[in-house]
């Protein structure tokens, strides 16, 4: 899946807890330097922003009509 | 690695399980009351028993298990940490158990000193909830429509409680004061801004979480509580005009307004993609029925107001919003937690030769559907009862009890199951 602001896409809106921390986990080994990636889901994920602020990543979270909050990530 | 993270941000399981073991009995209580005090109690709404009861269940029940479940999920909804969870833990659960059972005694005994220090327990326990829940989130920023409501709830909650400690201490003074309309008020604070709209802060979060349904959608949600908190404020100066028509104008918006937002629940819980109806979501779906039809008997009776003097009609509005309602959601959010929690925490120390036990063995599917089915009948029969006190107010009492029981007896078995894996784990690798 792709997004116009980033090819690197997770779209968590529908899956149960753990799958979108460790997905979103999986990717962020993935990313090269200047890379951004894109979680997709209904809620803010705070337990994960602790663990991203922790690891020296930055987030920034859009919260869209439809209810779906788009965390776009980088390092 | 989820659970390591979540359990960092997790306070010790101690810390809601007191409120979740205790609660249960509270409501137990009032069925035995009901048991206990027969059709005499379901009179009027202002009967000493009645208002023992339905106090054991709003404040020995309800806000027990809220003000619990928030100490364990204000990290993971709001980023939020009260400092020491265990401490603040230990005097909440320690007032508010103090206060309701002080605030049934008080109503029971009718004894002013009792219920005088009643509200002086439940007020000072409240307040200091207040100070220390009030100082964290207002570090946090707003930016999303759960912190904006549970922010919004707690002064809801500073509402409900300030009116119902003055409410108690006039009654035992003999203060005049407007009974009736600040009874009302009172409720529509209780209810309305306090669990309402912390009802639906965390529905925000949970529904689409638990039950894999779509987002609720954000313009209504970011607009919920300010509305709700805007109507019952300008309830309250209504209250103050002493205007019977703006009182009704508002009951009604208000009404509409719970309505709205429990339809859309019910649809975005209509399009789930998780195909199983666990207790959770049953327990939900009776939850929604029963507030629908209450809040919608509520907004009948604003339009003709002679409709509430019916005999049975508040009382039958009024069970079907707490224990169809209310109670039906905590009981399904209970039902998620606890074995959720148990597990987290047994996952956290686990040994690869000894894994935590799945949650369905913690807490078994079957037991939660069994319970479920118990209260449904105490449901029913509470309300049959309210239309016919006569013949069905005690054995409507006996159902509730049981259900309390079970649901105490369902709890109680998830814990020792915990702790019997935290014995075991110790013995069997005692220096890893």
């Amino acid at each position: 899946m792709s997004h116009p602001k980033t090819p690197h896409v997770v779209d968590a809106r529908y899956m149960e807890p753990p799958e979108p921390f460790v997905q979103t986990m999986e990717m962020l080994d993935t990313l090269k330097p200047g890379e951004k990636m894109l979680l997709l889901l209904f809620r803010e994920p705070h337990p994960l922003y602790k663990v991203l602020k922790q690891n020296g990543h930055a987030y920034e979270t859009e919260l869209l009509a439809d209810g779906t909050f788009e965390i776009l990530i980088w390092r | 690695m989820q659970a390591m993270l979540a359990f960092q941000n997790a306070p010790p399981f101690a810390a809601p399980l007191r409120f979740f073991l205790t609660a249960p009995l509270f409501s137990l209580a009032a069925g035995l009351l009901l048991l206990a005090g027969g059709p005499d109690l379901l009179a009027s709404r202002w009967t000493p028993g009645l208002l023992a009861a339905t106090h054991l269940i709003t404040v020995g029940f309800m806000l027990q298990v809220m003000l619990g479940a928030l100490i364990q999920i204000l990290p993971v909804v709001a980023g939020v940490n009260l400092g020491d969870p265990l401490r603040v833990a230990r005097w909440l659960h320690a007032g508010l158990s103090a206060g309701a059972l002080l605030l049934a005694g008080g109503f029971l005994l009718g004894q002013p000193a009792v219920l005088s220090a009643a509200a002086l327990t439940l007020g000072m326990t409240i307040a200091a909830f207040l100070v220390v829940s009030g100082r964290a989130l207002s570090g946090v920023p707003t930016t999303s429509p759960t912190i904006r409501g549970l922010k919004v709830a707690l002064v809801g909650l500073a509402g409900a409680v300030g009116l119902g400690a003055s409410l108690a201490l006039a009654i035992a003074h003999g203060w005049t004061i407007p009974l009736p309309a600040l009874t009302d008020l009172h409720v529509g604070w209780a209810l309305g801004a306090w669990a309402g709209i912390l009802l639906a802060a965390i529905a925000f979060v949970v529904v689409p979480m638990f039950q894999l349904t779509p987002g609720y959608p954000a313009r209504p949600s970011w607009w919920f509580p300010r509305l709700m908190l805007g109507l019952m404020l300008a309830w309250a100066l209504a209250v103050y005009l002493d205007s019977a028509s703006a009182i009704r104008l508002i009951q009604a918006l208000a009404a509409l307004l719970g309505i709205a937002f429990l339809l859309l629940t019910l649809r975005l819980q209509m399009q789930r993609r998780r195909a199983r109806a666990d207790a959770t979501y049953r327990y939900w779906q009776l939850g929604l029925g029963g507030a629908i039809f209450a809040l919608v008997m509520m907004l009948t009776a604003t339009v003709w107001p002679p409709l509430a003097d019916l005999p049975g009609w508040s009382a039958f509005a009024g069970i079907l919003l707490l224990v169809g309602g209310f109670m039906s959601f905590i009981i399904g959010m209970l039902y998620k937690i606890v074995p959720f929690l148990a597990w987290l925490h047994l996952q956290n120390q686990a040994k690869p030769a000894m894994p935590a036990p799945n949650m369905n063995k913690i807490l078994p599917e079957m037991a939660m559907q069994h319970q479920m089915r118990a209260h449904a009948a105490a449901l029913a029969l509470l309300l049959a009862a309210a239309i016919q006190p006569q013949w069905l107010t005690r054995p409507a009492g006996a159902a509730l009890a049981l259900a309390s029981g079970w649901l105490f007896f369902n709890l109680l078995g998830a814990a020792l199951r915990y702790r019997l894996h935290l014995q075991k784990l110790d013995r069997e690798a005692p220096a890893a």
